[in-house]
């Protein structure tokens, strides 16, 4: 990696100033040593954030909880307050990459991570992500890529918290130039969605401090599918979120992650599941709705079959948990 | 014909590995750990172009950066480099960040050449670009193999199928790379290698360097698997050699992950085209065969441990009457292939035994008894009765595809056949006996992870009358006795019967020279008391009559299929093997645990992926050159047939090569529908179910 200089900030405030121009947060490192190994990015300063205040806790409100964006995924995954309350949220944080990658992956890393598009993550190709002018995976081997995008990169989000936290409709506080700014999910990722160049939202000093879920919808569920039974990348990942009430789903909110560059959420399935009562029939419709424009290429075609499964058995599991 | 003792202690038992504390606490020293005095590190810089002239190397600016004390071309003058990670050159400094720069700051001058291939599918095509300037990736029309006559044999056939399986390349990944630390001075050259075949190290450098082959010592004290592809020193050790005698200094050269995908090994693919028949009885007939595989730019680079080709052994274990077998190589611009654990077998084996099953289902019948009808050899047919019974075949079986539900399950067999696994006569070796009663034996061999020092302390042990512990062994140095590379599965009927044939020597020495009867057991340090003050030396070598080759296996798997989500489960392996006489059981089984799991990540897992237009490899790394892993891993039972009349047997290799078959047909058997291709993954199992819809253009 290129040389680069070291600095631990201890407020908000202060990281922010430091990061300005060429440096970067460094939260776990999972992502950002391995982007900077590979000279895959550069960075004049690295900001070690892990000694800023109170970003490491997770509080409970009545009408929302908020979790610290230093809070680790194995923190979440040992919450037993939280498998009861987020029983998604749960099973997601566990699925994520190793025993020892979640003891130190952050939230806020979680959310921020780069593409593992594997044109991007490799040091000799130089595609549109990189600010070169083709996108290899379009016409090349791309099985573990996009199914819907809005540009010319099909690279998918695969932050697992990310998908989870779509469902249950969770909010990223970011602090932007100083300003607390509030971020859905959709928000979060949506410049990934218009430009190839993009990963996410987030802008250079842009620092996640937490996500405030809201405890509405009291069931909540996720499922993803991989190549192997552990340690590996989904193929496909869904989350749902409700209420159920008389046996009826109130506010529904269905997620998927690794087949669009933003958790994909498709309003009109919500529409379509809310007031119904669940039974594979209307999972079946739901899943067909929410994968009706995909647009699959010559190797990731079986994410739509794969996807469809994913929905109903997510779906159906809302109503397995007491 | 063996003379092994029929009463044993220690042969045929477990001993745990008398190294085993060593290694778990971290003190063996494998070659990755060693620090001689003053060393460097080194690294080596590769082609980005997967095809390109280069025709000048300036290595100015990075003799420039601090820290950085050696740079070498990988060949002087202009030169071609024809796939993506051939080596351009080298440099030697005090840290990894030195050398990195230093990488950087070489200046490579190159005319690219736009036209290459990586896909071998593609390379066959007439119009293909060429690996190889003027001459065609592939032959036009590859001479057939023929026994008696295809033509009017498949008429007569009852059945007849045709089925296409094809096999992945499959990258050798020991957890140790490939890599040297090399010591290269006026009195000569030391290397400690990561090496299978410290011998064929230390010829290789010896010769490539002009150098006497009694200056040349190669060390190889603890080494992290090979599989094949750690014969010779390698370019990376040639490198070494060069940047050590420019720095004045030992360098440590080992490979990354990242370089182990490009430039050092791998199994050839395979796109077989088979069409087999059957007589009404369930009789094989007819067998006609098309194959083709690449093995990179060409084949058995480095390999002392023999071919690597594209070539398999086809109709792989069975006798068909008539056959008809077409093969080739085809060229592309990508990595050498070596040996690899079983060259050719497990390829082989996958096709022949999916078409096995294949033409078994439209015969309409089970598929066991289809192979006790055509594979005549008499050991596989007791090993298949016996798992048969183990595994409850008969109880389980149930025709392809009838299993309910949406997760199904499904069973398999296949089976294993290994020429190899003999002893070499070349193998020599050494005992002191101490006037103390300790003993030390010294083997110019290498223990590549099997357990070597445990098999020459069982042996001594057995026949001494002493306890494994009581037993020095060193091992993995050309100062001592010569011994065989690692390969072929030969290294434990190489050893064993040296070590006979010292205990034999010894024994008669000691017991002329201090006239006691017997000086094994409870006599043993009185009789070498006997010796005053001088230790006894005795020198042995492999003797005929204690060791055989060719073993054969057969394994069973149990599948589960999630037929949404096309994940496939192993729930168990049943592995019934065979290597002769037994000589440690514990080490034994570990070799047979870890050909499961390898067979297992070629059946589900592993594959090399490049990219047709930038052609590189696009998965270096173990996050998408996927491999088992625990939560992966099966129940695997070990049934061991013991046949100590043969002798010693190696089972390295056929241990792994009947996994992959098994599991395909367990696959098949879930779900009534074949999936052809390896590695069987959830895209592919939805495929086969014919669920995918198709893509919508890009
Ligand atoms: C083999 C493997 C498998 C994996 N599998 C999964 C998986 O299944 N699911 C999954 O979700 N992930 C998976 N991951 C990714 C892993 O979870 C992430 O790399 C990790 O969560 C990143 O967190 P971190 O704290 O280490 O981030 P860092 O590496 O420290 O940072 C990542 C990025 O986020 C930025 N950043 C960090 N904190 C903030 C903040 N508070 N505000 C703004 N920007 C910030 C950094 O500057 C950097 O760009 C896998 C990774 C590997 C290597
Ligand atoms: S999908 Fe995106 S990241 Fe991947 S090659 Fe195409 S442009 Fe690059």
């Amino acid at each position: 990696m290129k040389a680069f200089q070291y600095a631990t900030a201890h407020s908000a405030d202060s990281a922010r100033e430091l990061v300005a121009g060429k440096g970067a947060y460094l939260a776990g490192g999972n992502d950002l040593l391995g982007l900077l190994k590979e000279y895959l990015i550069s960075a004049d300063l690295l900001v070690n954030i892990k000694s800023l205040p109170g970003l490491n806790k997770i509080e409970h409100g009545r009408k929302f909880w908020t979790i610290g964006s230093l809070v680790t995924v194995a923190q979440i995954e040992d919450d037993a307050d939280i498998k009861k309350t987020f029983p998604g949220l749960h099973e997601a944080a566990a699925e994520v990459a190793s025993q020892q990658i979640r003891n130190v992956a952050t939230v806020g890393g979680n959310l921020a991570q780069h593409s593992r598009c594997w044109y991007f993550r490799h040091r000799d190709t130089v595609c549109l992500k990189k600010d070169g002018d083709l996108c290899y995976a379009r016409n090349g081997e791309n099985r573990y890529h996009s199914l819907f995008t809005g540009n010319t990169c099909i690279s998918p989000v695969v932050s697992s918290l990310a998908t989870i936290f779509a469902s249950l409709e969770a909010t990223a506080i970011v602090l932007r130039d100083g300003k607390e700014t509030r971020m859905s999910m959709a928000e979060l990722y949506q410049r990934a969605w218009e430009n190839p160049l993009a990963h996410n939202s987030l802008s250079n000093g842009d620092l996640i401090l937490r996500v405030e879920i809201p405890t509405a919808r009291t069931r909540s569920a996720y499922l993803q599918a991989s190549d192997k039974h552990a340690f590996d990348w989904a193929l496909v990942s869904c989350a749902a979120a409700a209420e159920i009430v008389d046996g009826k789903l109130k506010s529904p909110r269905v997620a998927l992650g690794s087949i669009s560059p933003v958790p994909h959420q498709v309003e009109a399935a919500n529409q379509f599941l809310d007031g119904k009562v669940l039974d594979e029939a209307t999972a079946t419709q739901a899943a067909d709705l929410i994968l009706k424009d995909a647009k699959p290429l010559e190797h990731n075609a079986y994410k739509v079959p794969l996807a469809h499964a994913l929905i109903r058995r997510t779906l159906l599991k809302l109503k397995g948990e007491a | 014909m063996s003379n092994w003792p029929a009463e044993t202690k220690y042969i045929g038992q477990n001993t745990p590995r008398i190294d085993g504390a060593v290694k778990v606490t971290g003190k063996a020293r494998y070659s990755s750990d060693i620090q001689a005095a003053g060393w460097l590190y080194g690294m080596i810089l590769r082609s980005k172009w997967p095809a390109a002239k280069i025709t000048s190397v300036n290595l100015d600016k990075a003799r420039q950066i601090p820290g950085i004390k050696a740079a070498v071309r990988a060949r002087d003058g202009a030169f071609t480099v024809r796939f993506y990670g051939e080596e351009i050159a080298a440099v030697a400094g005090t840290s990894k960040q030195a050398c990195l720069d230093a990488l950087r700051a070489i200046e490579v001058q190159a005319e690219v050449r736009h036209e290459f291939v990586v896909n071998e599918t593609e390379a066959r095509k007439e119009n293909s670009a060429q690996v190889w300037e003027g001459s065609a990736n592939a032959p036009a029309n590859p001479r057939p193999r023929e026994n008696g006559n295809v033509d009017t044999a498949f008429p007569e056939c009852a059945a007849v199928i045709e089925g296409f399986y094809s096999t992945p390349v499959q990258i050798h990944n020991p957890m140790e790379t490939m890599g040297n630390t090399v010591s290269w001075t006026d009195d000569g050259l030391t290397a400690w290698s990561s090496t299978q075949g410290i011998s064929s190290v230390r010829d290789g450098l010896a010769g490539a360097l002009k150098l006497d082959h009694s200056k040349v010592r190669v060390v190889t004290e603890y080494m992290g698997g090979g599989f094949g592809a750690k014969f010779g020193a390698g370019v990376e050790g040639m490198l070494a050699a060069k940047l050590s005698k420019e720095a004045n200094a030992p360098v440590r050269l080992m490979l990354t992950r990242f370089d182990q995908a490009l430039a050092v090994g791998n199994r050839p693919s395979s796109f077989q085209k088979i069409k087999i028949g059957a007589t009404a009885d369930g009789r094989l007939h007819a067998f006609e065969a098309e194959n083709y595989g690449t093995a990179g730019i060409g084949a058995g680079g480095d390999s002392g441990g023999g071919g690597g080709g594209a070539d398999i052994p086809m109709p792989y274990i069975y006798q068909v009457p008539n056959t008809r077998v077409k093969q080739s190589a085809v060229a592309v611009n990508a990595g050498a292939a070596r040996a690899f654990r079983a060259p050719g077998h497990p390829p082989a084996s996958y096709g022949m035994e999916s078409a096995m099953d294949d033409l078994a289902a439209k015969l309409g019948i089970d598929p066991l008894e289809f192979r006790l009808k055509n594979d005549p050899h008499p050991i596989r047919q007791r090993e298949y009765k016996l798992g048969a019974e183990k595994f409850g075949w008969n109880q389980k079986y149930q025709k392809p595809g009838s299993s309910p539900g949406v997760v199904k399950t499904g069973i398999g067999c296949a089976g294993a056949a290994w020429p190899a696994g003999g002893g070499s006569r070349d193998t020599h070796g050494d005992a002191q006996i101490n006037p103390d009663g300790s003993i030390e034996f010294r083997f110019g061999v290498q223990d590549i992870g099997t357990g070597t020092r445990t098999v020459i302390a069982v042996v001594a042990a057995e026949l001494l009358g002493l306890k494994p512990e009581q037993i020095t062994v060193r091992v993995g140095d050309t100062n001592f006795p010569p011994g065989p590379g690692s390969g072929g599965s030969t290294t434990c009927a190489s050893v064993s019967p040296a070590v006979y044939d010292i205990c034999q020597k010894a024994l008669q020495q000691l017991q002329t020279q201090s006239g006691l009867a017997d000086a094994r057991g409870e006599n043993w340090f009185a009789a070498c008391k006997k010796l005053g003050v001088n230790p006894l030396v005795v020198h042995g070598q492999w003797q005929q009559g204690l060791s055989a080759d060719h073993a054969c296996g057969v394994q069973f798997a149990a599948v589960e299929v999630d037929t949404e989500t096309g994940l496939v489960t192993v729930k168990k392996v049943l592995a019934v093997h065979d290597c002769g006489l037994i000589i440690d059981k514990l080490t034994l089984e570990s070799q047979i645990n870890g050909g499961v799991i390898m067979g297992m990540g070629y059946a589900l897992y592993e594959e090399r992926v490049m990219d047709d237009l930038s052609g590189v490899v696009l998965n270096p790394n173990f996050e998408t050159y996927k491999l088992p892993g625990l939560a992966d891993v099966p129940d695997i039972e070990v049934v061991l047939i013991n046949m100590p009349e043969r002798g010693v047997i190696g089972i390295g290799e056929p241990a792994t090569v009947p996994t992959a078959g098994a599991i395909a047909n367990a696959v098949f058997n879930a779900i009534g529908v074949r999936v052809g291709s390896l590695p069987i993954t959830p895209a592919k199992i939805l495929a086969a179910l014919g669920k995918v819809p198709p893509a919508v253009a890009a």
